[in-house]
């Protein structure tokens, strides 16, 4: 099965054996035209229910990473989901502890570590609801443009979005910061979901993608200006 | 534009598709799906050892699983339990009690207690709807029970919340099911 979606003229960096896994980084341009493998369906159009409101939103999302990920070659900054995964690790972690500790100390000898192991799981969800909050807020994609120089820090470019529960309005924020001068400017815009999805629930990539790189060029231009 | 032939070449799409959130996803996501797994049940963990902490009994929530003592508790009630070492126990108090040998705790009001100076008990038990005392179900040439044998004096109660976990333990592969469908919810579906 893997031979057989080699011909159809994908890189070979999607070769993706092992199965899930690479995401956006995987696919360039020319595999849009190429056979799949059997697992992995990212460069299909997407399809999915198109009243379902999360399923819209993350599917938005997904192409808007896509669109700047590939088009305009950025790289991906992984920073901000590591921490939450990390906090989310350690909260685990610390239940594991509790669990495993009562079991072989049963309680009420296990009393001191439960107390504490309980505490610091709560004070872990504390700092994760305030991390999702206030650091992550609706960002989903923080992409850097490296400087072809080499000399200047990379240029960020921030993507966050929002759809509200049983609203059309899908709004897309594209925040730009520069390496150089630490600046940030951006810009949105918020449209139905309807003018990007036909009536099956596929995404018209066509219809999305020139929003996306019109809010791009947009944040581009007045710099080169300036 | 749709491309209508591809279609064939993999798994049919137009058909119940549970791994289509999954395929889409990467490493980091994935990771993330079983976290949010995994938290969900830590949280469940952690609420209940922090009630065993707080309440200070191994099991501070217990359904009545028989009519031993209507018409106070009925068969589905839940019993709310505390076990603090400085709560004296008392003629006419209801605890939950374990036996030497059986692993079900019941739940009796205590009829007879006998205390020492420094503050040993003994203690003797029957349900409000039995005929005798509970003699007959301690352990063999036991007539008294401790306070070691307490886990925990009722406190509070909610009739009928408990029925869900009787009907959970005679039907244990509805259980299992439940579990199964919730996990793999859980699992499978990504979160915004």
């Amino acid at each position: 099965m893997a031979a057989a979606a080699s011909q159809g003229g994908r890189s070979g960096g999607g070769g993706g054996g092992s199965g899930v896994g690479g995401g956006p980084s995987c696919g360039t341009s020319s595999s849009r035209t190429g056979l799949l493998d059997k697992w992995k369906i990212d460069d299909k159009p997407v399809k999915i229910d198109k009243w379902d409101g999360s399923a819209v939103k993350n599917s938005l999302d997904d192409s808007a990473k896509k669109v700047l990920l590939e088009k305009y070659k950025y790289v991906e900054n992984f920073g901000l989901i590591d921490g939450r995964l990390t906090i989310c690790t350690i909260s685990c972690f610390f239940a594991i502890v509790a669990l495993i500790w009562d079991y072989m100390h049963p309680f009420p000898e296990s009393k001191p570590v439960l107390a504490l192991c309980v505490i610091s799981y709560f004070v872990m969800m504390g700092i994760l609801t305030i991390y999702t909050s206030y650091k992550e807020k609706s960002i989903f994609l923080v992409a850097h443009r490296k400087d072809p120089t080499g000399m200047d820090p990379d240029d960020i470019w921030q993507l966050s979005s929002s759809l509200k529960r049983f609203d059309d309005k899908y709004t897309l924020k594209l925040t730009f910061i520069s390496g150089r001068t630490k600046q940030q400017r951006e810009a949105e815009f918020t449209k139905s979901i309807a003018k990007f999805f036909d009536h099956s629930g596929t995404l018209v990539m066509d219809a999305y993608e020139p929003e996306i790189s019109r809010l791009h060029d947009s944040l581009a231009t007045e710099r080169k200006i300036k | 534009m749709v491309r209508a032939g591809v279609v064939g070449t993999h798994l049919p799409t137009s058909s119940l598709d549970i791994f289509g959130d999954l395929r889409k996803m990467n490493k980091r996501q994935l990771y993330y799906q079983v976290l949010n797994f995994a938290m969900i049940v830590s949280s469940a963990l952690m609420i209940w050892k922090g009630l065993i902490v707080l309440t200070g009994s191994e099991s501070p929530i217990v359904v009545v699983l028989s009519g031993s003592m209507e018409p106070a508790f009925h068969r589905g009630d839940l019993l709310f339990l505390t076990n603090f070492r400085e709560d004296p126990i008392r003629a006419g108090e209801i605890v939950v009690f374990k036996v030497e040998g059986r692993d079900i705790p019941i739940v009796h009001r205590v009829i007879k207690v006998h205390e020492k100076d420094n503050g040993d008990i003994k203690f003797l038990t029957k349900g409000d709807n039995n005929e005798v005392d509970d003699r007959g179900l301690y352990k063999e040439g036991q007539n008294w029970l401790e306070k070691k044998d307490v886990v925990g004096r009722a406190r509070g109660f909610l009739p009928y919340v408990g029925m869900v976990t009787i009907i959970m333990n005679d039907y244990p592969k509805f259980k299992y099911a439940l579990l199964a469908v919730m996990g793999a919810y859980v699992l499978l579906k990504r979160e915004s």
